[in-house]
């Protein structure tokens, strides 16, 4: 196995442009370490932890500018990402152990493209960018047409993830991140649900609500449907029935060993409710309505 | 391929060389030949294999040894002064949170950690701490026990 830790964008683009689908990108380790050792060794390895340019967590305007080295017990610990971002805040919190999030980056959680990246429903619902870096250049992508299967996204094998942009959700709007998994820490999670609800000027309907699950496709998705159906209305108990039960159309999971896909609509179902109840009482301070 | 590693672990400027693919934790045992940080799941799942590494407990199973680079590294065989134990050890032998002893070197890497982060943790505070480590003897009480004793004896230090 070859072996580089490139000290530039520039040398790490190079590297990948000559090693192509033969290299792989490593950071924190926790997933490609694993991979190493139990599936595959890369024929070449670049790592690319100590690259300069690609870590901390600034505020930039009305986003956070988050770098893909950033670990995400510094997403945890970040005082500004809990206040304004708590979808996202919520998710690093919830992210396996304090071992795992001490190391693990959002950058590998982004890149892993794994169905089930617990960073990955909340920045789809919060509509965070990536800027991509390829050798011919740099190009911003939305989170939402990011992803493209199981471990892959638009990087290939070729581009680099060199930041991360949040916007911050409109004033008065309120999120939460549900996880259901069988052990409290380290799990990954059956099913993930991440909801970002503003509601209108008279907190009487709401105004636009966002959905994203994670586990329960190929990639994290949203749940454009369900989020049609919510808008412009007030939140009753009936509606949120309805909502709940498209949602888990909206899915489309796989059985595996950590739950059957009908198992995990059922949870879809349920979280998203969970969610909606929580974000309308946040959002308004009104119980569900009759 | 080979990379040389340049390090300090427990205070001792270290050099060695490792595969580029090798881990801190087989670093750390085969290379070295410290075998208090054990090997159990090897993927990053159970904790046994804790270490700190700059200032933060981490799995040395799923860190690179390359990463182990100009950093700094307390494995648990940098805890003990000559034969007087880190109040943390003494604290699991006190209370008898050790069963088979297996995952314990984890537990009191995590547990300094913790108690370097803060010696008045709060219950969410320990849980935290040691969520990242099983105890197959499932002797989990004794451990928060333990917790409790050594934050007191370092508090009155």
């Amino acid at each position: 196995m070859q072996y580089y830790e490139p000290k530039s964008i520039d040398e790490a683009l190079s590297l990948l442009a000559k090693h192509g689908a033969e290299a792989k990108v490593i950071a924190g380790g926790t997933d490609v370490m694993v991979d190493i050792k139990y599936k595959e060794e890369p024929a070449c390895l670049i790592n690319i932890k100590k690259l300069p340019g690609l870590s901390g967590i600034q505020e930039n305007g009305g986003s956070l500018r988050i770098g893909p080295l950033a670990t995400i017990r510094e997403l945890e610990t970040n005082a500004v990402l809990r206040d304004k971002l708590p979808v996202l805040w919520e998710a690093s919190h919830q992210f396996a152990s304090l071992q795992v999030r001490n190391t693990a980056t959002i950058g590998g959680n982004i890149c892993r493209a794994s169905p089930s990246g617990e960073t990955l429903a909340p920045l789809l619902v919060l509509e965070a960018s990536a800027k991509c870096a390829f050798s011919e250049g740099e190009r911003k992508q939305p989170f939402l047409s990011f992803f493209e299967g199981p471990g892959k996204s638009v990087l290939g094998a070729k581009g680099l993830l060199t930041e991360i942009d949040v916007p911050y959700p409109s004033a008065g709007s309120k999120g939460v991140y549900l996880k259901h998994a069988v052990r409290g820490a380290m799990d990954i999670a059956m099913v993930g649900v991440a909801i970002l609800m503003t509601p209108d000027a008279g907190k009487s309907n709401i105004q636009d609500v966002r959905i994203g699950l994670g586990a329960v496709a190929p990639t994290p998705v949203r749940a454009p449907k369900t989020e049609a159906l919510l808008r412009g209305k007030p939140l009753t108990a009936a509606l949120l029935k309805e909502a709940g039960t498209l949602a888990a159309t909206e899915a489309s999971p796989i059985d595996d060993q950590r739950s059957s896909a009908e198992n995990r609509r059922w949870i879809v179902e349920a979280l998203t409710r969970r969610g909606l109840e929580q974000t309308w009482k946040a959002a308004t301070g009104k119980e569900v309505g009759q | 391929m080979s990379v040389t590693i340049n390090t300090k672990i427990n205070g001792q400027s270290i050099s060695a060389s490792a595969d580029a693919s090798t881990s801190l934790l087989d670093f750390l045992r085969d290379t070295l030949e410290m075998k208090g940080s054990k090997l159990c799941c090897n993927t990053g799942e159970c904790g046994a294999c804790t270490v700190i590494y700059n200032g933060k407990p981490i799995n040395s199973c799923v860190t690179m040894a390359a990463d182990a680079n100009g950093a700094e590294i307390i494995t648990i065989e940098g805890l003990a002064d000559g034969d007087k134990l880190h109040p943390v050890q003494q604290a699991f032998i006190d209370t008898g949170a050790v069963q088979c002893g297996y995952c314990t070197p984890g537990y009191i890497m995590s547990v300094k950690a913790l108690l370097d982060r803060t010696t008045k943790p709060t219950a969410a505070d320990i849980e935290e701490a040691v969520s990242g480590n099983i105890c197959r003897c499932t002797g989990y009480n004794k451990i928060v026990d333990a917790i409790h004793l050594a934050a007191q004896k370092l508090q009155v230090r």
